[in-house]
């Protein structure tokens, strides 16, 4: 006789997935919330009142899902990224290095005032700097937008991503060189940082100029594109994490690599179609799973505070830089609200917090808390900056 | 509200009125940025005049009033210049075409001013189907009466003008197998079409117009979407079957071959327009729309038919002395290369062959708005 059982912790994580997608869908039909804070919230929720049954870190699958669904956000963030842009109107990019470094300095001095070493202000600021990229990029397309806003949070959030990881490896080497006797350890781990990062741009590179040529070598490149690039995307994770490379970096490069020297033009389908929705659920659970409830409680005080001055920091440099830059002062104003989501899911991949022995302190506690606010409350924020600029269908501002 | 006077303008003086694309660079679909674009334009100054249209992906520019071709091509070029100045600043693409290939007019808005909420609100789902790019010439006619005149006696060329500017042969997403499928938009609206045969200003404004307007149909002329119609506050007629052209040469020819054929018309050598000329003129004006320079036409007097690139060839060449008189041999010229080497319909579908979908399309129809002397590259703008 067959002995039938079920087998709960196999059954887990799928049903989350979808009830956070079916919450999704609820609370976005009658609330308007942006489908991605109802994710956060729902893994963060459930993963902390159920943890035996939900340990993220322990299931390898979901962690190269997720992995996949980054990559394939990050590839299309980079790919709507127009670097020429940034020349023709450097304003854009003077405002994205300004907010950054004004947010940097104002987070780094609210930290050393609360008690923190110099150290751990300087990390707290670098990654306060950030914005998330698949948040900003899902909230928009989610919301259909376009106009200054929309274009300038995705080219804002790629300069502050940049300047956050560059930010962060530059204290993580000086943090060690404080180290007395281990200048050369620290000269090693910079060399390899450097090379890492460097075969990671390399492999992103490649694929950005050999996949436009084959496609284009098939001759419907305008009906392939889509799968061509998904595949392309999962076939570079995978490849980064087989060799230990970056696969942030390997993908960002991807994107942009295709979209400044592409060959063939092909209509790549927003969000990549039902693939990356089904995605975007396991990523934004994932992310927030991995969020504590004691660590959010924990520094949820220093964490508001420095949310304020993360967010009141680029919110004053985007507003006040929009004339010149050939914007109203109210949409840049909404564009600095944009910013609002901050993801430490990428510093996460690059660096364990504990190098840093940033874990179970104080200030981890707090980036753990801001993260957590900011997962949810980020984008509702950016959708309300699209609302106000008018940059929504009109079917959803009427 | 009574038609106004048909107020009095310098004989075959000239305006051209632009309706544009705004493109997003990212994907080559269009982008709800004319609210962005007239705020940053409103700061500095504008050579001429720039205005929305009907969705926040179109604006539409206009000259001043011009009495010569190189005034009309000097200024188009200023406005272009300054257009893609502002456009650079903005990440946005602007292109003509008289169609975007593959855009959902589902996508579109429609831009926040009281004219263009009663058509949307009247005409429903056609409003943003409109979402089509055209050319308007404007000629200046010194009465009424003349304006009526040369209205109806233009009839016979309307297809060189369709053929000419002929830029939307791909519409949301497929190729129509047309040369100009932005008409067949209009042709959806009441009151398009031909204009009532009537060749007094008096008979028209007191008799027709005032019939129109008490049954509530019309308030204004805007009301009409004909292929020509007369402007009486600017006493033009303004002829609206041009396609905008890729670039603003041939917006700028196409403008001074009206107002060169308009000279020659006013000379009345030819037989006067009569109501038994539009038998033909529907057929006409279909095979150039579907057929281009290759449509067949047929002549509305003698029944004759021939190929429209003959037609539009001999003609050009019948009016070398206009041309002259009005220094206008140089758009003659350009025109007559482009019958014979194809227009922008043809230049377009060749753009897509080449790159292989409908973004390469829009992608080399914004490089030759830019400047049509720089050289398409295959690289991001």
């Amino acid at each position: 006789m067959t002995e039938f059982s079920i087998n709960i912790s196999q059954m887990a994580w799928p049903c989350v997935l979808a009830l956070a997608w079916l919450l999704g869908d609820i609370l976005n039909r009658v609330l308007h919330l942006p489908r991605i804070s109802v994710y956060a919230l729902t893994g963060f929720v459930l993963v902390n009142l159920f943890p035996d049954y939900l340990s993220p870190l322990d299931n390898h699958s979901l962690v190269l899902l997720a992995n996949i669904a980054f990559g394939l956000m990050l590839f299309e963030f980079a790919y709507r990224i127009n670097l020429r842009w940034l020349s023709l109107n450097p304003w854009v990019a003077v405002t994205g290095l300004l907010e950054a470094g004004a947010t940097f300095a104002a987070v780094y001095c609210v930290a050393l005032w609360y008690g923190s070493t110099q150290l751990m202000s300087l990390s707290l600021a670098a990654l306060a700097m950030s914005s998330s990229p698949a948040a900003v990029l899902r909230v928009i397309n989610e919301q259909r937008s376009s106009g200054q806003v929309s274009e300038r949070i995705l080219h804002l959030t790629a300069i502050n991503s940049v300047l956050a990881v560059f930010a962060f490896k530059l204290i993580l080497v000086y943090g060690v060189m404080q180290a007395p006797g281990d200048l050369l350890k620290a000269s090693a781990q910079s060399l390899q940082v450097m090379l890492v990062a460097c075969a990671s741009v390399l492999a992103g590179t490649v694929f950005g100029i050999v996949l436009p040529t084959i496609l284009r070598w098939r001759g419907r490149q305008a009906q392939d594109s889509t799968l061509g690039f998904a595949f392309a995307v999962i076939v570079l994770v995978a490849l980064t994490h087989a060799t230990g490379l970056s696969p942030i970096l390997a993908t960002l490069s991807f994107g942009l690599v295709a979209r400044h020297r592409r060959i063939s033009l092909g209509r790549t389908q927003r969000n990549f179609g039902v693939l990356g929705e089904l995605l975007a659920v396991v990523l934004f659970v994932f992310a927030a799973s991995t969020l504590a409830f004691s660590q959010v409680l924990a520094g949820v005080m220093l964490g508001g505070l420095l949310l304020v001055m993360r967010l009141g920091s680029k919110i004053i440099v985007t507003t006040l830089l929009a004339p010149v830059s050939g914007i109203s002062m109210r949409k840049g104003m909404l564009s600095g609200l944009g910013l609002a989501p901050v993801s430490v899911f990428l510093i996460l991949n690059l660096e364990q917090p504990n190098k840093l022995g940033m874990a179970m302190t104080n200030e981890w506690y707090a980036l753990v808390a801001m993260t957590l606010i900011l997962e949810i409350a980020g984008p509702i924020l950016t959708h309300l900056a699209l609302f106000a600029a008018k940059e929504t269908p009109e079917e959803m501002e009427q | 509200m009574p038609l106004g006077e048909f107020m009095h303008s310098d004989a075959l003086s000239m305006g051209v009125e632009l309706e544009l694309q705004l493109v997003n660079l990212s994907d080559f679909d269009l982008t709800a940025a004319s609210p962005d674009l007239l705020h940053l334009l409103a700061k500095r100054p504008f050579p001429g005049n720039v205005t929305p249209e009907i969705t926040q992906s179109m604006i539409e520019i206009c000259t001043d009033v011009q009495t010569r071709y190189t005034g009309v091509l000097g200024q188009l070029t200023e406005i272009r210049d300054t257009l893609v100045r502002a456009a650079d600043i903005l990440n946005i693409g602007i292109c003509g075409g008289g169609t975007h290939p593959f855009q959902k007019w589902t996508d579109r808005k429609i831009f926040s001013k009281p004219r263009f909420a009663e058509v949307s609100a009247l005409y429903g789902y056609l409003a943003k189907q409109f979402t089509i790019f055209g050319q308007h010439v404007h000629i200046g006619c010194t009465s009424g009466d003349d304006a009526m005149f040369l209205l109806h006696a233009l009839n016979r060329y309307v297809p060189h003008f369709i053929a000419l500017s002929a830029s939307s042969p791909y519409v949301q997403g497929g190729d129509t197998l047309f040369n100009s499928a932005r008409l067949n938009s209009v042709y959806a609206f009441p009151l398009s079409g031909r204009a009532p045969f009537l060749l007094s200003w008096d008979e028209f404004a007191n008799s027709y117009f005032s019939k129109m307007e008490k049954t509530g149909v019309v308030k204004s002329m805007k009301d009409f979407y004909w292929d020509i119609r007369p402007k009486p506050e600017y006493g033009t007629i303004e002829l609206r079957v041009c396609d905008t052209p890729l670039n603003v040469e041939r917006a700028a020819a196409l403008a001074a071959y009206l107002q060169v054929l308009c000279s020659y018309l006013l000379e009345r050598r030819e037989a006067a327009p009569e109501e038994d000329d539009y038998l033909v003129y529907n057929y006409n004006r279909f095979q150039a729309c579907r057929f281009g320079f290759d449509g067949v036409t047929v002549h509305p007097k003698t029944y004759e038919s021939s190929i429209l690139r003959e037609d539009i060839l001999a003609t050009l060449n019948r009016l070398k002395p206009h041309a002259e008189t009005l220094d206008a041999q140089a758009a003659l010229t350009h025109l007559s290369e482009v019958a014979r080497t194809g227009n922008d319909a043809q230049y377009l579908r060749q753009q897509y062959q080449e790159s292989g979908s409908p973004e390469g399309m829009v992608h080399s129809a914004i490089h030759m708005f830019r400047d049509r002397r720089r050289r398409t590259r295959w690289v991001a703008m």
